[in-house]
């Protein structure tokens, strides 16, 4: 059988469930965390700990949980410490506290009933569990915002106050609370909001050079040698970072951008791929912006399409943008307008999305203006702006008759 | 209870049969795997951890049946059925 060469060599380490080695620009939340729990691998059963991690989509709070919970475990096996970590998404629970406990049951009773039993025995079950096993749990509670609406303000309450009722037995489960919008803190009970704000760790939307770094890793890991240039990186880590610094975006559609590298049977990632993966994700630009522009908006937009569709590059310096309006207009036989006029006609664009501009020194000669076109591929772009121009064009040959 | 007791019931050998196979499970879920009614399978089950074959454990009202294997002869049972199944 014929297989064509793919760009990719690993595509699952683009899973959104994989769970990297490394965690880069998150190294002080991370050993913030292992600093919260310490005493699990040290005194387990001593005390008991509620954290909260919050932070835009895409910030990386649901891996750093899971990446903190896989060493945690692992080093608490080695000193025979029954120590279990197990995540749970409130939302695929929806919002139930009952759903959510089962999760943790069936983790160690795989065949437990899954029902004869109400939401209040469950809890006292899985502490018995704990108990006979002389097993500890870190719980972590993703997306706690569904369960709080759902479930009630009161139910990470009944979590810890389970603890609290068994004064001098071992305490043997923890939180890490994951929520996106720290004001729903503010429905909560006082006491464990009052942990909670003590145990934040807050994670900060990411940079573009972030992203850049969180990119270039998944790039090593999933795709072959030299498939993916540095100028691609940057340009996927830029639409990420538009995004709100949303790394889950940003993987996407590196993976996406690499599925349409092999469908045109492409030996590199182009920064038409790319396009062509934002456009897949949502499109963005709709057809009658583009037919609401001035005619030498069109024109200048169009010289851009032709320019990106077969470039690897995916900026166009300004210089090199007002050359090819110059050769377009002389192909529609229009008058080129002048250089302040482009300025204004480049705002306009990226105001309305279509283009990007970015002030950047990439080469030795200082400081330019570099233009990209992030939500359009350009050969869909180039093809709808042709048609409306001809469209144009016959109209006013018809008045000028 | 002597030993044909237990090999002679077809449903307290379907039942050590489905707990080789699966470590634990609630008697409802025994019994429908068994197509045994509830009140057999209690009867079969009580009788088996008699015999210290099998073991009970309670969660609030949920009970839990699980192979005995503290218990030698529960041990021999299960490789038995095990050998059985494996070279049909
Ligand atoms: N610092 C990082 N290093 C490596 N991968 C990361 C990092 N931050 C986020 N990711 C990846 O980005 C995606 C989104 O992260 P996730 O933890 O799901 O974000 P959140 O839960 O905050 O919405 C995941 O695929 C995750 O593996
Ligand atoms: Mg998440």
């Amino acid at each position: 059988m014929y297989h064509h060469f793919s760009v990719f060599k690993n595509e699952s380490k683009l899973d959104l469930n994989y769970i990297p080695t490394r965690l880069p620009h998150r190294k002080f939340q991370r050993t913030l965390l292992n600093q919260f729990f310490r005493f699990t691998v040290e005194n387990p059963g001593e005390m008991t700990q509620r954290v909260l991690i919050t932070g835009n989509v895409g910030t990386g709070k649901t891996v750093l949980s899971q990446h903190f919970g896989l060493d945690i475990t692992k080093e608490a096996e080695k000193k025979e410490i029954n120590l279990n970590y197990i995540h749970v998404n409130c939302r695929e629970c929806r919002g139930s506290l009952f759903m959510i406990l089962q999760r943790a049951l069936l983790n160690f009773h795989p065949h437990f009933p899954k029902r004869g039993y109400s939401a209040e025995e469950i809890l006292q079950i899985l502490i018995q569990i704990l108990d006979e096993q002389n097993a500890y749990l870190i719980l972590a509670i993703d997306e706690l915002e569904t369960l709080i609406q759902i479930g009630g303000s009161d139910t990470l309450y009944k979590l810890t106050r389970v603890q609290e009722a068994r004064l001098k037995a071992p305490q043997r489960l923890s939180l890490i609370c994951i929520l996106r919008e720290p004001r729903y803190l503010n429905k909560l009970d006082s006491s464990t909001r009052s942990t909670l704000q003590r145990n934040i760790i807050r994670l900060d939307e990411y940079s573009t050079s972030q992203l850049q770094d969180i990119l270039k890793d998944r790039v090593d890991l999933a795709f072959k040698h030299e498939t993916v240039s540095t100028s691609t990186l940057h340009f996927i880590a830029e639409l990420a970072s538009s995004e709100n610094g949303d790394a889950r975006y940003g993987i996407e559609l590196l993976w996406r951008a690499g599925k349409y590298a092999d469908a045109s049977e492409l030996s590199e990632v182009s920064p038409e791929c790319v396009r062509k993966a934002v456009a897949s994700v949502y499109p963005l630009v709709q057809k009658d912006v583009v037919f609401s522009l001035s005619s030498h908006e069109k024109l200048f937009l169009l010289s851009l399409a032709r320019c990106f569709k077969h470039s690897k590059a995916a900026y166009l310096s300004m210089g090199e943008a007002e050359q090819a309006y110059a050769v377009v207009c002389e192909e529609y036989n229009e008058k080129k307008r002048g250089h302040t006029q482009l300025w204004k006609y480049i705002k306009e664009l990226s105001a309305l999305g279509i283009i990007k501009t970015e002030l950047s020194s990439f080469g030795q000669r200082g400081k330019t203006t570099y233009i990209s076109l992030p939500r359009v591929p350009a050969l869909d772009l180039e093809q709808e702006l042709a048609k409306i121009l001809s469209t144009e064009n016959r109209r006013s040959n018809t008045h000028a008759d | 209870m002597p030993i044909e007791d237990v090999i002679s019931s077809k449903g307290r050998v379907r039942i050590l049969r489905i707990l080789t196979e699966i470590e634990e499970l609630n008697i409802s879920e025994i019994a429908r795997r068994a197509g045994l009614n509830y009140a057999t399978a209690n009867q079969h089950l009580e009788a088996l951890e008699n015999a210290g074959l099998v073991r009970c454990k309670r969660f609030g009202r949920i009970r839990i049946f699980r192979f005995n294997r503290e218990n030698s002869r529960a041990r021999i049972i299960k490789k038995f059925i095990e050998e059985w199944e494996t070279n049909k």
